[in-house]
């Protein structure tokens, strides 16, 4: 991450020194989300953000907080069950959109005779396998290679906390996300966690009040942007209250 | 029909839960509002409410027609809802949902049908010529408890509003401008307004104020609207689970309670108004001295 | 107030010859309609409702069939003949029915036992053929017998009735309450509409679209409840007597 952010608007031109020159091997800048390439040789913006570059990569791209969640491959999200046809889970990722699709058998341990059974409104902590724009996104709770669950599937019992896409980008970008707060919690209270690219967090602190206090938390370092210094006194603040 | 997303189990049970704990999300009292802001247009008779994150804003105009047959002497009011996709994305134009249809009774029987507003003041020939008001209901965002917030923002705006004068000389009216006459506030009768209480755990749990996921979870509600002279002007209890009624006269007190809160909160924003608008007072209006900008040449 | 208290106080008569406690008649029947999964018709003195239930079933629209949560979703329809009232008036879905049909529609989606049907619609039509006061009620009434017509279990009947404040003012004490109001009553008085599960106390449906002062609520609830209780009598007296055919 570069040191000095530059923040760009949609049409800013991007100047050739912000971005990485290809050097050794790779000869080609990437461009991530939010960069546009005008030929010959100017690199413009399309939404406002953040530019960051990587200059191993050699790649740039627009750090930004966009307003839905789209869904894209990889993505750790917290679903929603819908509905249930006769090979997979309709879920939703975010109200009111089409449905993304999560097969029966893609849970650990599944077969056709040990299929979960997910009652409507039911959460799911699963990841993105394929988001194209020609079909619905399909979701998995299992990984390919191992089979295993990873931490994925149901999620039973906690509270849903909204947040930002941004905000929930930089949870899951562990120490580079600058996100400390989970960190001087967990040193006295116990509790799981289960962060949603959707924009969603899962909190369960065994306690009503516990629990409460670590998602209100939460909120409150996306609302107010608190820095790593502001967030462990924000810290102290609940650990002390609850 | 369009439909409110769903909330899921977790949140259900996790709300239910904390209740039992006597703690509401937001860590409010049961019997609590959330924070009231209420807020004036520079035009007369445009009130915008803000209860939490839930924001409405009412807005009367007022024209000249003739009156109904079968009422001669009253003027015409009419209060019109809208939800907009605005509010929310569980809304859709042209398709009203329940929730639309029971905002716009409700305020309907709390306002119009409780005399509120004095129609017969609106009357400006009888037969001839009447003053009609229409009161337009704009939800522009939804946090639940539009109903609460609506009614405020109606009926602050009716006090708020000052219709035109009129100059009547036999069967001919004419309506006087705002530079010629001063404009006259409406004649209100009564203020009332609606308090929502949710219940949960079989009515055993009274919540004012909820918003929407706490609206998602209740049992049933109850919307009673009294006015601060202790008069219940309506009482609507849709089915839902049952409740004992010895439960409902502890609401009609609580209720009380909390419109004579509310009612005060409105007279003191209309006077911060008022007083805004007749800044320097009298003295001010007389003075020779106008505010002409001196030091900006013309052109 | 042009319904004449003073001949009421006199006689503690009501204009229809009624005490103030009294209901007016009242006649029912269930199963009156052979292509209904349940019906019934039911009478309170001039107010006369017939009510016809189709479902369990599965919902007209293909997309959403049953309510939310795997719940049977239920359905009111309400109709009024064109002569129901005085004046002959085309009577457009206006917000007053679709009230009534959201109070009827969450008062027995709580009640029934919904979850026994999941993605299956419960279509009640009302069919109001005369208005005479005590409407809400008329219809919740005529729908619970023909709820139990068409068998659909419940966790208890469901029976209204509606209760007014004669009082003039707050300081008279003549403020006798009355019980089961026709219209003349109804467009005269502050009035109440009550429903209650009748064996208990406890309050299902309460609608009240009049001022009143807060203390008169009390007498009018208590004397409506008092009513329900008595409906409920005259509802079981129904089904009884058409259970006898069959024994």
């Amino acid at each position: 991450m570069a040191v000095d952010t530059m923040i760009v608007l949609p049409g800013d031109e991007v100047p050739q020194d912000a971005l990485p020159t290809p050097t050794g091997k790779k000869k080609q800048l990437t461009l991530g989300p939010g960069l546009r390439h005008i030929p010959p040789s100017t690199v413009a913006s399309t939404i406002v953000g953040a530019l960051v570059t990587d200059d191993k990569k050699v790649a740039a791209w627009i750090e930004s907080n966009s307003g839905r969640y789209l869904p894209t491959a990889g993505d750790l999200v917290i679903a929603t069950v819908q509905t249930s046809t006769a090979e997979a889970f309709n879920c939703t990722l975010t109200p009111h959109t089409p449905y993304a699709t999560l097969p029966h058998l893609a849970f650990e341990g599944a077969t056709k005779k040990t299929r979960p059974q997910l009652a409507p409104n039911s959460l799911v902590y699963a990841r993105v396998v394929t988001a194209t724009k020609d079909f619905a996104p399909e979701l998995t709770c299992v990984d390919p290679s191992t089979g295993k669950s990873e931490g994925l599937g149901p999620i039973k019992g906690g509270m849903v906390f909204k947040i930002s896409l941004g905000m929930a980008r930089r949870m899951l970008a562990g120490s580079k996300g600058g996100v400390v707060l989970l960190e001087a919690l967990g040193e006295k209270l116990g509790f799981e966690i289960a962060v949603g690219r959707n924009g969603a967090v899962v909190v369960d602190g065994g306690k009503v009040k516990s629990t409460l206090a670590i998602g209100k938390a939460i909120q409150e370092v996306d609302e107010q942007a608190l820095g790593e210094k502001a967030q462990k006194k924000l810290a102290e603040r609940v650990l002390k209250s609850v | 029909m369009p439909q409110e997303a769903q909330i899921s189990v977790n949140e259900r049970a996790f709300i239910q839960d904390a209740l039992k704990e006597q703690l509401r999300l937001d860590g409010r009292a049961f019997d609590a509002f959330r924070p009231l802001e209420l807020t004036f247009g520079d035009e007369y008779g445009v009130a915008d409410v803000q209860l939490g994150k839930t924001r409405v804003i009412a807005r009367i105009s007022v024209d000249v027609t003739t009156p109904l047959p079968e009422r001669k002497f009253d003027g015409v009011f009419q209060i019109i809802t809208e939800f907009s996709p605005m509010a929310s994305p569980a809304f859709e134009v042209g398709r009203p949902t329940n929730a639309e249809v029971v905002l716009s009774r409700i305020l309907e029987k709390a306002i119009r049908r409780s005399n509120a507003l004095d129609t017969e003041s609106l009357c400006i020939i009888a037969g001839l010529k009447c003053f009609a008001l229409r009161a337009d209901v704009h939800v522009i965002d939804h946090d639940g408890g539009l109903i609460d917030a609506s009614c405020i923002a109606v009926m602050a705006a009716l006090q708020h509003f000052r219709r035109p004068d009129v100059l009547v000389e036999g069967e001919k009216a004419t309506v006087l401008s705002i530079r010629e006459r001063d404009p006259i506030p409406l004649s209100i009768l009564h203020q009332p307004l609606c308090v929502t209480f949710s219940y949960f755990e079989e009515g055993e749990l009274f919540l004012v104020d909820s918003n929407l996921a706490e609206e998602q979870v209740r049992d049933g509600e109850v919307i009673i609207t009294m006015n601060r002279h202790g008069e219940v002007c309506q009482i609507a209890k849709y089915g839902g689970a049952p409740v004992e009624p010895y439960a409902l006269f502890n609401l009609t007190s609580l209720a009380l309670q909390k419109v004579k809160e509310m009612s005060k909160f409105i007279q003191e924003r209309l006077d911060e108004d008022a007083k805004r608008r007749n800044a320097g007072g009298l003295l001010a209006e007389l003075s020779a001295e106008n505010d002409r900008p001196f030091d900006r040449p013309v052109g | 107030m042009p319904l004449d208290t003073s001949t009421y106080s006199l006689a503690l008569l009501r204009l229809d010859g009624r005490r103030w406690n009294e209901l007016r008649n009242i006649h029912a029947q269930i199963s009156t309609q052979a292509a209904a999964d349940g019906s019934s018709y039911l009478e309170m003195g001039n107010t006369k409702v017939l009510c016809t239930v189709t479902g369990p079933a599965e919902g007209r629209q293909s997309g959403q069939r049953g309510g939310k949560d795997n719940e049977a979703k239920v359905e009111v329809e309400i109709g009024f003949a064109g002569f129901s009232g005085l004046e002959r008036r085309k009577r457009k879905n206006d917000k007053r029915t679709s009230e009534m049909q959201h109070t009827l529609e969450t008062a027995y989606s709580s009640l029934l036992l919904t979850h026994l049907y999941p993605h299956s619609t419960i279509t009640l039509n009302i069919h109001i053929l005369s208005q005479d006061g005590s409407l809400l009620a008329a219809c919740i009434n005529a729908a619970t017998l023909a709820l139990i017509d068409a068998g659909i279990p419940m966790t208890d009947y469901l029976v209204a009735c509606t209760a007014a404040s004669s009082a003039t003012s707050a300081e008279s004490d003549n403020s006798d309450p009355l019980l089961d109001l026709n219209n003349l009553e109804e467009q005269e008085l502050s009035f109440l509409t009550v429903g209650t599960l009748g064996r208990s106390d406890r309050v299902s449906v309460l609608i009240m679209e009049t001022r009143v002062r807060m203390e008169r609520v009390e007498g009018m609830l208590a004397v409506g409840i008092d009513g329900c209780k008595r409906m409920r009598e005259i509802l079981d007296r129904v089904v009884k007597e058409y259970g006898q055919r069959f024994s």
